[in-house]
C-alpha cells in the first residue's frame, strides 16, 4: 500500500535511491524526446514543433491514469500523495519569468541539465544563469517574501474546484489531450520544419 | 494504424473506465493483525497511573488526557486537563487533529480499561501515533493514586516510596482521605481547557519542476 516512503514500507534512503534511478530515467527520456535541443523547445512557442506539448501531456495523462487506477485497486492512498501547495501570485509571476527565460535561453531547468550532459555549451551557460537566479532569490528572499506567499490556496485539486469527481475530470482532460495531439499533428504537417 | 491511433484507443478506453468507476476513498488499516497482536501482547500501550499522576502534577505539557466515557460521566468526574471524546465519536472528523498528531502523548482512559483499549485499538489500526491507555482506568486510579493502601511495616523501601508518592499525589489531585468520588464537585464546575493541537505536518517530498 503506497506511498511507499510515507507508510515506512521502504526507508528514506531507499527512497532517495529510487529517486536517483527515476531521475536518471527522466533525464534519459527527456534526451530521447529531443528535449536537449533548444530549437525543439522553442518550437512550441513559435508553433513549428509540438513535441514538448505532446510529451508533457502524455506524461501527465499517464501518471494521472496510473494513480487513479492504483487508487481503485487499493495500491496507493491518494490522501497521502503530496500535492504541491498553490501560491497563486507567485505561480503567475514565476510562470512569466520562467516562460521568458525559457524562450530567451532555449531551455527549462531540467532540460538544461540534459543539454549539458551531452556537452552543449549553451546549456552549461544556462545552468550558470540558473544558479545566479537561485542565489539572487535565496539571498533576496526577505524582499520577495510577501509576494512569494501571497494568495495561498492550500493544495487544491482542480477536480474539487470545479466540482467534478476525479474520474470524470480525468476523462475530460484525456479528451482535451487527445484533441491537442491531433491538432498538433495537423500543425506539424501544415508547417513542416527541418530537423536539426 | 498509426501509433497515435493506438494511443487514442487505449487512453479513451481507460478514460471511460475511470470516469465510471466509483472513487476509492477507503483509508486502509496500517497494521497487520499480527503486528497488532504483538503490541497487545507486550502491552506497550499501557501507562501506569503513577506515571500519569506524576505528569499531571508536574503540569507536563506533552500529555493530553482523553476521556472516552460518555459526556455525563465526564461531567461528573474527569482527570485534570482531560478532553472528552466519547468512544462512539472517535472516528469523527472533529477529533482527527487531536488523535492523529505527533507532538503530544495522548492517554485514553475510561472507568475500567476496556473502552480506552478499544479507542487505542481503533486509532492504532488507523496508524495514528502517540496514543496510550491509562492502565486499569479510573477504577485503578482511585485505588492506587487517590486512596493508596498503606503498605505493611515490613514492606520494601520501594513500596514505601511509592506509597509516599501516591499519598502526595492524592493530596495534590484532590483525593486524600475521601473514599468516594470526592473531586466530582470541584471537577464539575471547572471548565476543561481545550488543548492547542499542533497538527503534524506530513513529510513533504521535494517537488519537481520540468
Amino acid at each position: 500500500m503506497g506511498p511507499l516512503a510515507i507508510n515506512d514500507i521502504i526507508s528514506q534512503n531507499t527512497n532517495f535511491l529510487l529517486a536517483f534511478v527515476i531521475g536518471i530515467g527522466f533525464g534519459f527520456v527527456l534526451e530521447q524526446c529531443g528535449f536537449s535541443s533548444s530549437r525543439k523547445l522553442a518550437g512550441l512557442f513559435y508553433g513549428y514543433d509540438m513535441v514538448v506539448l505532446k510529451v508533457f501531456f502524455t506524461g501527465g495523462v499517464t501518471a494521472m491514469l496510473g494513480l487513479l487506477f492504483f487508487s481503485l485497486f487499493g495500491w496507493v492512498d491518494l490522501n497521502l500523495v503530496y500535492v504541491n501547495p498553490t501560491f497563486l501570485t507567485s505561480a503567475i509571476v514565476g510562470g512569466l519569468i520562467m516562460g521568458v527565460g525559457f524562450i530567451m535561453g532555449g531551455f527549462c531547468p531540467g532540460t538544461s541539465f540534459c543539454g549539458a550532459a551531452i556537452g552543449k555549451i549553451d546549456a552549461m551557460i544556462f545552468i550558470i544563469g540558473l544558479f545566479i537566479g537561485v542565489y539572487f532569490f535565496a539571498f533576496g528572499y526577505p524582499m520577495f517574501e510577501t509576494l512569494y506567499k501571497a494568495s495561498f490556496l492550500g493544495s487544491p485539486k482542480f477536480s474539487t474546484m470545479v466540482g467534478l469527481s476525479d474520474g470524470v475530470f480525468a476523462f475530460l482532460l484525456i479528451v482535451v489531450a487527445l484533441g491537442m495531439f491531433y491538432v498538433s499533428e495537423w500543425v506539424e504537417k501544415k508547417f513542416p520544419q527541418e530537423e536539426y | 494504424m498509426k501509433p497515435l491511433h493506438y494511443l487514442t484507443l487505449v487512453l479513451l478506453i481507460m478514460a471511460v473506465i475511470i470516469a465510471f468507476v466509483p472513487q476509492n476513498t477507503t483509508r486502509p488499516y496500517k497494521l497487520t493483525a499480527a503486528q497488532l497482536l504483538e503490541e497487545i501482547r507486550t502491552g506497550t500501550q499501557f501507562i501506569s497511573p503513577d506515571e500519569v499522576a506524576d505528569k499531571i502534577i508536574k503540569k507536563d505539557p506533552s500529555i493530553q488526557l482523553i476521556d472516552v466515557r460518555n459526556p455525563r460521566e465526564f461531567d461528573q468526574f474527569s482527570l485534570p486537563g482531560a478532553v472528552n471524546i466519547p468512544l462512539q465519536d472517535i472516528l469523527s472528523e472533529n477529533y482527527f487533529d487531536i488523535l492523529n498528531q505527533g507532538t503530544k502523548m495522548n492517554i485514553f482512559y475510561s472507568n475500567g480499561s476496556t473502552e480506552a483499549n478499544e479507542a487505542w485499538l481503533l486509532t492504532r489500526q488507523l496508524g495514528y501515533q502517540n496514543n496510550y491507555v491509562l492502565q486499569g482506568g479510573l477504577n485503578y486510579w482511585m485505588e492506587t493514586v487517590l486512596n493508596p493502601l498503606k503498605p505493611g511495616s515490613i514492606s520494601s523501601n520501594d513500596e514505601i516510596a511509592r506509597y509516599d508518592f501516591r499519598k502526595a499525589a492524592s493530596m495534590a489531585l484532590g483525593g486524600g482521605d475521601a473514599t468516594s468520588v470526592a473531586p466530582a464537585a470541584s471537577a464539575g464546575t471547572t471548565s476543561t481547557p481545550k488543548p492547542v493541537i499542533i497538527p503534524v505536518k506530513k513529510k513533504k517530498k521535494a517537488a519537481g519542476g520540468c
